[in-house]
């Protein structure tokens, strides 16, 4: 992926500059895709024809999918950590609210994704950046649909401030920034 | 071929619930609430069912004068009865509908068998309940559902006759058949509930009842029902006059319709079957996750230092697989310093879903073979390329 290289890192300079009439033009927006990280729930949508091998989607190369065995496994602080290690947007995709395989995983993610917009608004991220898609196992051209719609609601966000200690565990290895850096899952006691 | 019928089955559930969800918001879709549904028309039942208990005289000569009373002279003695009547045949179709969804959407797998082993049960009863409603009833339909029963027990070797004296107390028409089916409409019905204890048992927060919209509706439809079609007997049963035209309830007396074409036997030899394929149905599939093509994330484990006791993964653990036990000794982290209780995971109930990783503030959760790590590290290559 040629292209994949520079957009993370210039993007969000360059993201407020342009500003929204270079979103509009249409063509010119591929060099400001902004970087989504997507958690999918193994009994969702159907990953097989939209990801390719590394994990990106097929159709929209700026968006990676993490498989994940259910919607509630994910722990919002991962979702955190992703937003500060660089990517610009985060979202969890699960079956159909109330029918989820696991029967509320999909529920309970819901709630904890609304506890951790209402704090990301206190730390000064758009919440807008966390976001959680729900469809089910075949209807994968409307989750799709769905991603590049955030995606394209995200591109639109002003950039946020850029922290400089978010970059430093992008350079550390993938192990200490969980025991170490203060980005990592922060501990926080949410309602059952 | 059993797989592949069972892709194109689930394929088709999933496109009805599309276009359901595309005219109702999901969290309203009926179909995701048929079990709160059949909670719901029980409800009905049993209340309605009191109230019939109260007029309703089990013996030869009474029961249908009984139910001639309550539909003519009880004030709204027809409605009720009309009630008891239509919501039985909503019982039956909503837990038809369960059975077939679960089934299709392999809801039966891990370790939720016991949820459809007392499901399938609960299938049975409800199916023998309705059948002893029709023969309370007292009317033709009725005597000629139990000549019929009678001669499909008879027809099994060595023990049926004994069966059909155990079951209608003794050969022919006695005065002890109607006090027995009152029981055994009456007794089942309770024993339906315990059943439901242990559809429930390993379920936590069960959905047991649907959204107000939809208790509304069934309400409503049923209501509507017994007062545009009110529920009618037969002419009276008598000995004299044997029936010959059995009017057929589709939902309930399916197996005597059969028996126009088939044995008695064959058809006690065909239920047997289609009952134990039933209960068989959860352990048909390869049930390793390798096999299925599936993660193996490997059994939730404690982690004993973090715990601090909080019971947050006890509540939200679908499937009851977390118990909460004393303490044996004090966690290493400050959190976990004071606290009395400590998370176990039973193993034979975990289906390896993760939840109560998400639901640990404390990382006292993990999955042994996708760590915390794992997910940070892919995320990382994500942010990176």
């Amino acid at each position: 992926m040629p292209e994949l290289g520079p957009p993370p890192k210039s993007q969000s300079q360059s993201a407020p500059a342009p500003g929204n009439p270079a979103r509009a033009a249409g063509p010119g927006a591929a060099a400001r895709r902004p970087k989504i990280v997507g958690f999918l729930c193994d009994w969702a949508v159907s990953a097989e024809g939209i990801v390719r091998e590394d994990g990106t989607m097929r159709d929209l190369p700026n968006v990676t999918l993490i498989k994940v065995p259910c919607s509630g496994f994910i722990r919002p602080s991962w979702l955190e950590f992703a937003l500060k290690n660089g990517a610009d947007g985060t979202f969890v995709c699960g079956c159909p609210l109330g029918d989820c395989f696991n029967r509320l995983g999909n529920n309970l993610i819901q709630d904890r994704v609304a506890q951790m917009r209402r704090r990301l608004e206190r730390q000064k991220i758009q919440p807008d950046r966390v976001g959680t898609i729900y469809y089910g196992l075949r209807e994968q051209e409307q989750f799709v649909a769905a991603v590049r719609e955030f995606s394209d609601r995200v591109a639109q966000l002003p950039a946020p401030p850029p922290p400089p200690p978010a970059r430093r565990p992008a350079g550390v290895s993938p192990a200490t920034p969980a025991d170490g850096s203060p980005s990592g899952p922060t501990p926080a006691p949410e309602e059952p | 071929m059993y797989r592949r019928l069972l892709a194109s089955l689930l394929r088709w559930t999933l496109r009805l619930d599309v276009g359901i969800n595309r005219v109702y918001p999901a969290d309203f879709n009926p179909l995701y609430y048929t079990g709160g549904l059949s909670n719901l028309f029980l409800t009905i039942l049993i209340l309605s069912g009191l109230f019939l208990f109260f007029y309703y005289v089990p013996s030869y000569n009474e029961a249908y004068t009984t139910v001639q009373y309550i539909s003519e002279r009880v004030p709204y003695g027809q409605i009720i009865r009309g009630i008891h009547r239509y919501s039985a045949d909503g019982f039956m179709i909503v837990i038809l509908l369960h059975f077939f969804r679960n089934w299709f959407t392999e809801r039966f797998r891990f370790s939720r068998d016991e949820p459809w082993i007392s499901g399938m049960m609960l299938l049975v009863f409800a199916g023998f309940i309705g059948v002893t409603g029709y023969v309370l009833v007292w009317d033709q339909r009725a005597e000629l559902l139990v000549v019929m029963t009678g001669n499909a027990l008879a027809a099994i070797p060595a023990v049926g006759g004994w069966l059909r004296n155990l079951l209608f107390g003794g050969p022919g028409l006695t005065n002890l058949l109607l006090p027995r089916m009152l029981f055994l409409h009456v007794g089942p019905a309770v024993l339906l509930y315990v059943l439901l204890w242990w559809h429930y048992v390993r379920l936590r927060h069960p959905k047991v009842w649907p959204p107000a919209v939809w208790t509304l509706f069934s309400l409503g439809v049923v209501l509507l029902l017994s007062g545009l079609i009110p529920a009618a007997s037969q002419p009276q049963a008598s000995p004299t006059t044997p029936p010959r035209q059995l009017a057929v309830d589709w939902l309930f007396l399916l197996p005597y319709v059969s028996l126009k074409y088939l044995t008695p036997l064959w058809l006690i030899v065909l239920a047997t079957v289609i009952i134990v394929y039933g209960l068989y149905i959860p352990y048909q599939l390869p049930e390793t996750r390798a096999e299925m093509g599936l993660r193996e994330s490997g059994i939730a484990q404690v982690i004993d230092a973090n715990c601090t006791g909080c019971e947050l993964s006890y509540y939200d653990c679908p499937y009851n697989a977390i118990v909460m036990a004393p303490s044996p000794h004090p966690g290493v982290t400050k959190a976990a310093q004071a606290r009395k209780l400590l998370a176990i995971v039973l193993e034979s109930r975990c289906v390896e879903c993760g939840i109560c990783i998400g639901a640990c503030p404390f990382e006292a959760l993990e999955l042994p073979h996708f760590l915390e790590q794992d997910v940070q590290a892919k995320v990382l290559t994500a942010c990176r390329s």
